[in-house]
């Protein structure tokens, strides 16, 4: 079950904007997420302070350009450079999204979505157990938002992750504002997706902001998170038990302290959910 | 249609100019209750442009300045055209930017705009170098009287040379300022503007013509320090082992300089 998982608690996302505060203020953070590209550098001033943190708080990778879903062979460079950086902090886990970021030739930079078929079913399958021994740890993989969806699809996003976990082995990234925006934009019941997650395989839950332009939703990160996800994360924490939560912000950055507000919340709304749960235990 | 072809299908349309895509490809598609296939593949059209020119806007903004934002959208449009990201990381897109500053403008404008660039770059690469080990003041202390005259030294690995025939740094700094933008004038000499990184801080320094020599004979041509002072001689005479030492202790103080292994 879930709660075999290691629970880092409430974490936050790594960003330039908060390093002073982060070491001089020491903050009420039971973790921090960073995105692994950021430090995929020889020097400077984000390593020097990604040292710094490691030192104090326990970190998680979370990578944006690894491609699973891609057409293209992996790049064997960045994964020895994403085991490298895994060496030096070593992090709770290493995550990067269900999706394709890299086409024929370009990188293109987006987290794209895959059409639910067997054929890439077994095509990212193959690639995560190529990651895997390499990294030499499980792959977590994250649900992400989308925008169309493949007409040849054969499995719903849910069926298609409880398949892939179960062919590689690897773990689920549950990013509940992802499940939120693509449901709105593609008709499904949220709750359906996340009950029907096989909950041995979720290791991380994701929190964040999007903007609703009313007949659909954009996952942007740049806004605080809103009423209906912070219900679902509540039904979700009763459903699963404890998961490591991350609040995740990538714009308009708030004063540090607004976030650490917000990830109170978090582990208030946490609590209590987990509290709900063991009541009908 | 393969996964394969799919995806080329979606990279053609992240690609194109026009956010409308392909019926063929459109037709693989569906959207939902209130999002049509058409604004999905908008949103995807438009955030593939907009993030890359979010990079392009931090990593260039002397450029931005000098532009505007209309003219500047529409120089970096046309770059991630010309030249789509080839690296896992968005911190290279801009790799190229000034090559195709010269490219795509006529040179009386590209001239100019693509040192700036060239300059700003610096400073990326600057930022992310490897530290290395810069020589300090106290190992200058600490060197045996008989080690000076054979003393080599090499540039530390984030020390960035920039080619200056603008006052590109009056306009950068002009930026950084937010103040009124000097004219572009041509300098008479030119300049050497090196940026580096000294204990995680970007610096920046324009070098007279003798300092440049003085420093390229070191670091270049891999002169002793005895060297530095003979072919100072020519110059300040007696003063010669002064000004090297001078200089000497300025490049050190700086963060400029490793030592070369003997």
């Amino acid at each position: 079950m879930a709660m075999s998982l290691p629970f880092l608690g409430y974490g936050l996302g790594l960003r330039n904007e908060y390093y002073e505060q982060i070491l001089e203020q020491s903050p009420a953070v039971d973790w921090f997420e960073v995105i692994s590209e950021n430090y995929l550098v020889q020097g400077g001033k984000a390593l020097y302070y990604l040292d710094a943190i490691a030192e104090r708080y326990p970190l998680v990778m979370h990578g944006v350009s690894l491609s699973i879903g891609g057409p293209h062979a992996l790049d064997t460079d960045y994964l020895k450079q994403i085991r490298q950086l895994a060496e030096r902090i070593q992090p709770a886990w290493v995550s990067d999204h269900l999706c394709w970021s890299r086409g024929s030739a370009h990188q293109l930079h987006d987290l794209l979505p895959l059409p639910y078929t067997e054929e890439s079913l077994y095509h990212v399958a193959a690639r995560v157990r190529q990651v895997q021994d390499v990294l030499e740890r499980p792959l977590v993989l994250e649900n992400v938002s989308s925008y169309v969806r493949s007409k040849a699809d054969e499995f719903t996003e849910w069926e298609f992750l409880n398949a892939l976990a179960h062919l590689s082995g690897c773990q689920l990234l549950l990013d509940v504002n992802n499940v939120y925006v693509s449901s709105r934009n593609h008709g499904f019941d949220a709750w359906t997706f996340i009950r029907n997650l096989p909950p041995q395989s979720i290791r991380q839950l994701h929190l964040a902001g999007h903007m609703d332009y009313g007949d659909y939703v954009v996952d942007t990160h740049d806004h605080p998170v809103c009423d209906p996800v912070w219900d679902l994360y509540q039904q979700t924490l009763e459903h699963l038990g404890p998961v490591s939560t991350l609040l995740e912000r990538d714009d308009h950055f708030p004063p540090f302290e607004e976030l650490l507000t917000e990830l109170s919340k978090a582990r208030e709304l946490g609590a209590m959910a987990l509290a709900r749960r063991s009541l009908c235990a | 249609m393969r996964l394969t072809d799919w995806q080329l299908a979606f990279e053609q349309h992240l690609l194109s100019e026009t956010p409308v895509a392909n019926s063929g490809f459109a037709a693989t598609l569906l959207g939902g209750p209130t999002l049509d296939v058409d604004t999905g593949l908008a949103i995807y059209h438009n955030a593939y442009i907009s993030r890359l020119q979010d990079v392009l806007r931090h990593d260039f903004s002397a450029i931005l300045y000098w532009l505007g934002d209309d003219e500047f959208a529409a120089l970096t449009e046309a770059y991630v055209r010309r030249y789509p990201s080839a690296h896992y990381s968005l911190r290279w897109l801009g790799e190229r930017f000034p090559t195709f500053i010269l490219e795509h403008l006529v040179a009386e404008q590209g001239v100019p705009l693509a040192e700036l660039a060239r300059l700003e770059w610096a400073f990326t690469l600057a930022f992310d170098a490897p530290q290395g080990e810069p020589l300090t003041l106290h190992d200058m202390a600490s060197l045996a009287p008989e080690d000076w005259p054979g003393l080599q030294v090499t540039l530390a690995p984030s020390v960035q040379q920039v080619f200056c025939r603008f006052n590109t740094v009056a306009i950068w700094r002009a930026s950084k300022d937010e103040s009124d933008f000097p004219h572009s004038q041509a300098l008479d000499p030119v300049q050497i503007c090196l940026v580096w990184r000294h204990q995680n801080v970007c610096h920046y320094r324009s070098l007279e013509p003798a300092e440049i020599c003085a420093l390229a004979g070191m670091v270049t041509t891999g002169w002793r320090f005895s060297e530095l002072c003979a072919e100072l001689a020519v110059t300040y005479a007696e003063g010669a082992p002064l000004q090297a030492v001078t200089w000497l202790k300025q490049w050190v103080q700086d963060g400029l300089l490793e030592r070369r292994a003997p």
